[in-house]
């Protein structure tokens, strides 16, 4: 029986510039992702996080070692990997209501739908990121925390098995990004049997904000960029600010951070 | 007029010594200079006694009989259609290949070398050929036209195409679209306002090379029928030396082109919402 819904078995990339010996980004990357599981990758930058994100959405094929979806390896981009870029990746000729229909009008998610029921969709996805009113405005008539809600309702309208998340708040102001991260669990449906949730990669530098998240996280360690601890997280959900004050939320971001630490500090002296 | 511009900008009402300087420091900077060279060329004019020499009056004068005899407008109206059939040509060609190029690095690489040595070589200088080939009628005209257009368009399509960020194009794989549909749906529309600046500058370049097409294909035909304003000049040169009034016909040249880009320009902000003003 194979429980994984995604898995990364030995996986390495190797990077080949010029003549230079390659850069080695990841190195023997293993790792499952359950169904339903919200997986956060922290590392300090440049440790290949974003990099095995790539290979799960089948951006980049890796050099080694497989990467697989339900058992079957993944070759390409798909749709049933959605992903959610750190700098929105709106289309900027389109009206909100425009990007968070761009999958369902022009690629296979909106296949064998009625132009009613995309609409329909269209319509809940905005109003379940809270957008109701801004749906003919463009994307550089937004707020940044704004753009990130509508890449957020148009990753849910193409309704993907799989959520695949490039530090989406990493641009966001402090405040924001606390609200984002609350919303962001409700869309993802915190409140409901973890059954019926979607499976999340989330990539982020953040400590704390993986620790928020996380059913699991996935620390990484830099040159070569190595799967170093893998750490549970059992605070209860939902979560909320009383979850962001508890001891032990506290206690788990120190140990994560004791973790990658003199890492992080290398990576601001070099 | 951009509807989306709010009516409450003004929030302060202007003062009297704003409103009262207000017009002449308008003038001050916008018609001073180019009045008072009208002034010094019409001094300059009057003082040199030669009856041919052109002067303001004499330009204005000029310009009422060209138009009252029809002649400038016909001749506007011909040469005219002909940029436009040059003009469409040269977009039709340019733009899928432009295109084309900024999107398959293999297609640039060979029709770059081609394009870039074909670009120094002036419309004008195509004339023979173009002459040899089409005769000294409008289709030679029009092709010299096209070549002309086709430059800039090609380059800022190719540059349009090119400069796409690169995550629009991710975001648009992991949906699920296949390449060719990615190209119609970002790769296009992240390329207008490019394409936009090619059309703009091709139309300026059309004109350029109209009016050289036709004084050349003036002169081999000697007159004849093919018109436009190029020939008209030509023949004021040739037959009459009528100074004045190839003045007049290279500013109404002047004043189409600015005309054409600003509906060009209108256009692009209508069929563009989002690129902003």
């Amino acid at each position: 029986m194979d429980a994984a819904k995604l898995r990364l078995a030995h996986v390495g990339k190797r990077f080949q510039s010029g003549s230079a010996a390659a850069t080695v980004a990841v190195d023997d990357f293993t790792l499952d992702v359950a169904q339903g599981e919200f997986l956060v990758i922290v590392g300090p930058s440049g440790c290949g996080k974003t990099t095995v994100l790539n290979m799960l959405a089948g951006l980049e094929r890796p050099s080694s070692g497989t990467v697989s979806l339900d058992g079957r390896e993944i070759v390409g981009p798909g749709p049933a990997r959605g992903v959610m870029f750190q700098d929105y990746a709106l289309f900027p000729w389109h009206t909100v209501r425009g990007n968070v229909g761009f999958g369902l009008r022009h690629g296979p998610p909106g296949y064998g739908l009625s132009s009613e029921s995309r609409a329909r969709r269209v319509r809940d996805c905005i109003e379940l990121v809270g957008l109701n009113g801004a749906e003919d405005k463009y994307p550089h008539q937004l707020s940044g925390g704004m753009r990130q809600r509508v890449a957020l309702a148009r990753l849910m309208a193409n309704e993907p098995e799989v959520l695949l998340m490039d530090e989406p708040l990493a641009a966001l102001d402090a405040q924001t990004r606390l609200i984002l991260q609350d919303e962001l669990l409700r869309i993802w449906g915190q409140d409901s049997p973890a059954s019926v949730r979607r499976t999340v990669v989330f990539i982020t530098h953040a400590i704390d904000e993986a620790v928020f998240l996380a059913d699991r996280i996935a620390v990484m360690t830099t040159n070569p960029g190595r799967l170093k601890a893998l750490i549970d997280v059992p605070l209860p959900r939902p979560r909320n600010d009383a979850t962001r004050a508890s001891a032990e939320f506290q206690a788990l971001s120190q140990h994560i951070w004791s973790l990658i630490r003199d890492e992080a500090y290398r990576a601001t002296v070099t | 007029m951009s509807a989306a511009t709010p009516t409450a900008q003004r929030t302060m009402p202007p003062t009297g010594a704003n409103h009262a300087t207000g017009w002449r420091a308008r003038i001050g900077r916008g018609v001073a200079l180019p009045l008072a060279l009208l002034a010094l060329w019409q001094a300059l004019g009057m003082a040199s006694h030669n009856v041919r020499m052109p002067v303001p009056t004499r330009v204005v004068a000029a310009a009422i009989e060209l138009v009252r005899s029809g002649d400038l407008p016909m001749a506007l109206v011909q040469s005219l259609s002909r940029v436009f059939a040059g003009f469409a040509v040269a977009a039709a060609v340019a733009i899928p290949l432009g295109l084309a190029m900024g999107s398959v690095r293999s297609i640039e690489r060979n029709v770059d070398p081609v394009v870039e040595s074909f670009r120094p070589i002036a419309a004008i200088a195509i004339l023979p050929l173009a002459i040899l080939w089409l005769g000294t009628g409008t289709a030679a005209a029009v092709l010299i036209v096209a070549y002309a257009a086709f430059f800039p368009i090609v380059i800022n399509t190719v540059a349009g195409a090119r400069e796409i960020s690169p995550t629009l194009l991710r975001a648009a794989a992991t949906m699920g679209l296949p390449r060719v549909r990615i190209i119609r749906t970002v790769v296009v529309p992240a390329a207008m306002p490019s394409i936009g600046v090619g059309l703009r500058i091709a139309m300026g370049v059309a004109w350029t090379a109209i009016v050289a097409a036709e004084l050349a294909v003036g002169a081999k035909a000697g007159g004849g029928g093919s018109g436009g304003i190029g020939q008209m000049m030509f023949i004021f040169y040739a037959y009459s030396i009528e100074l004045n009034r190839i003045i007049v016909c290279m500013i109404a040249v002047g004043l189409v082109a600015l005309v054409l880009d600003r509906l060009l320009r209108g256009g692009m902000r209508l069929l563009m919402p989002w690129a902003g003003p």
